[in-house]
């Protein structure tokens, strides 16, 4: 991401020049207080908005440059677990979570399979067949982040994953998105979770008003 | 997962939550296909009927005096002149006379105190096929009055006439009905389609987000539009074919409409009529995508 920018109406300046560059396979977390920016920052990555100046780059690529079946295939490779959820309310926690992998056309028993494991990695065996609608907001949490690791994307978005989660769900949520790290996918994570960061290893950008505050390496380096 | 096994699943799933709408818009396509092909039937039926009439149409010129060989020709060139005919007969009184006692069948007796010579003779000219519009029959009968020794011309042209603003009228119905047709159709599918995009409005944003193509998100609304057309056009055909049946077996037998030989459309019309239907329900589903599925 080179020198972004996001001007929202009425002068809002959500995001101010940030420049930086997270490498393949790599753990990142993005800090900063509520309206730093955090979120924006995602769904310029993501693609759901464009930059109003600089340049946003996946692989070399502009993304708010591809359209149509290109921008399509991008997408089924970034897993995105929005901070609004954005779930199906009317359909089952299984269905959600599988919604990712039917549009990239995985065969029903793979998609069976998955859907069974993950639900299970995050302690939601018992919801598979219950409605996303009447889940509490902890689980539906987890089903977002369930669906966006589903298609076994090269980069995870997760913006603000354990807001209403406990310590030990936190922990199952941190573990499973360390795993997808492990096996190589990028993950970029948006919190002002401390817990989550504190001990980490891995780079840290913080974020005040739209701007780069610092980027540095975790203290458990 | 194949695209088209996907794709079926989505149709499958929009018709399970908005089957509503949908059963409303089959019900819509099926009616005004059967309004409009119940019109055409008519029509055509009649044209046939008219070109059937149209066949036996000759017109009679009734002389005041039996003419002599030398008045037969030239009356011959005088009709010919105004254009080629199929058939020029002269008929005698004596003829006329046989051929109305003929008619009379067993009530031939009233005949029986006439003389033979009581009906004038008369020229029966038969136009050719290719000569028979109403105004070029008015045109020639007018002609056939001012020949000499002419008393009336007659083709039972206030019948012909009405005949002909009849066929007229149905195909300004049948056009109007047709017109109807498209607009009914389209702007119903149109509506349910629109009205199917807004409720899911949520999901098609998402699958936008996790890598839905286009075509994706397109292909199942296409094939709710195609749906439609193939169900409704073909429950209008098989209901007016069942009201034509029903008709042909109750009103069989003598009677008015033991007069006209009436006949279902030929498969080609048939299936022309179900493939406009199939193609105005895609239109529709198609517009209304272009309008509101912002993709």
């Amino acid at each position: 991401m080179i020198k972004a920018s996001k001007i929202y109406q009425q002068e809002i300046k959500a995001l101010n020049d940030i420049s930086v560059s997270v490498a393949t396979g790599e753990m990142f977390f993005i800090i900063g207080k509520s309206g730093a920016g955090k979120t924006t920052l995602l769904r310029l990555i993501s693609s759901m908005e464009q930059p109003t100046t600089g340049l946003v780059e996946i692989a070399g690529k502009p993304i708010y440059q591809m359209k149509g079946y290109k921008l399509a295939r991008l997408r089924q490779k970034i897993g995105v677990a929005y901070q609004d959820f954005k779930l199906l309310t009317d359909r089952t926690a299984a269905e959600n979570v599988a919604i990712s992998m039917e549009v990239s056309y995985k065969k029903p028993q793979m998609i069976r399979n998955r859907v069974k494991e993950l639900l299970e990695q995050l302690d939601l065996s018992d919801k598979h067949d219950k409605i996303a609608g009447d889940l509490s907001r902890g689980e539906q949490q987890r089903i977002t982040l369930a669906r966006a690791i589903a298609n076994s994307p090269t980069m995870i978005l997760v913006d603000e994953p354990t807001g209403n989660l406990d310590a030990s769900t936190t922990e199952r949520v941190m573990n499973l998105l360390t795993k997808c790290n492990k096996s190589g996918a990028t993950v970029v994570i948006a919190t002002h979770d401390d817990s989550i960061y504190k001990h980490t290893p891995h780079r840290i950008m913080e974020l005040q008003k739209g701007r780069v505050l610092s980027v540095t390496r975790g203290n458990g380096a | 997962m194949s695209f088209w096994f996907t794709v079926i699943r989505q149709v499958g799933r929009n018709l399970r939550q908005t089957w509503g709408s949908q059963l409303m818009t089959l019900l819509t396509v099926t009616l005004s296909v059967l309004i409009f092909a119940f019109f055409y039937l008519v029509y055509t039926n009649m044209l046939k009927w008219g070109d059937r009439l149209g066949d036996d149409l000759s017109l009679i010129v009734y002389l005041e005096e039996e003419p002599g060989p030398e008045l037969r020709q030239q009356l011959i060139n005088k009709i010919t002149t105004f254009d080629k005919v199929e058939k020029i007969s002269f008929i005698s009184r004596e003829q006329a006379f046989e051929r109305f006692a003929k008619q009379l069948g067993q009530n031939l007796g009233v005949l029986d105190d006439l003389p033979k010579d009581f009906l004038p003779p008369s020229i029966e000219v038969i136009p050719l096929k290719n000569f028979r519009s109403l105004n070029q029959v008015k045109l020639f009968s007018a002609y056939l009055a001012k020949l000499p020794g002419t008393l009336k011309v007659q083709y039972g042209h206030e019948w012909v006439e009405k005949f002909y603003y009849f066929t007229k009228l149905l195909s300004i119905v049948m056009l109007l009905s047709g017109t109807l047709l498209i607009l009914t159709t389209i702007f119903m599918v149109a509506y349910t389609i629109r009205l199917t995009i807004l409720g899911r409005q949520a999901e098609l944003e998402l699958l936008k987000l996790v890598g839905a193509t286009n075509n994706y998100i397109r292909v199942p609304f296409l094939l709710e539009g195609l749906l439609q057309g193939i169900l409704g056009s073909t429950m209008g055909i098989a209901s007016l074919y069942a009201l034509f049946e029903w008709i042909k077996l109750h009103f069989s037998g003598p009677g008015f409409l033991n007069m006209f030989e009436f006949s279902f459309f030929p498969p080609v019309v048939t299936a022309t009529i179900i493939g406009t239907s199939i193609l105005l329900c895609t239109l529709g589903s198609f517009s209304t995508m272009q309008k509101f599925l912002r993709i």
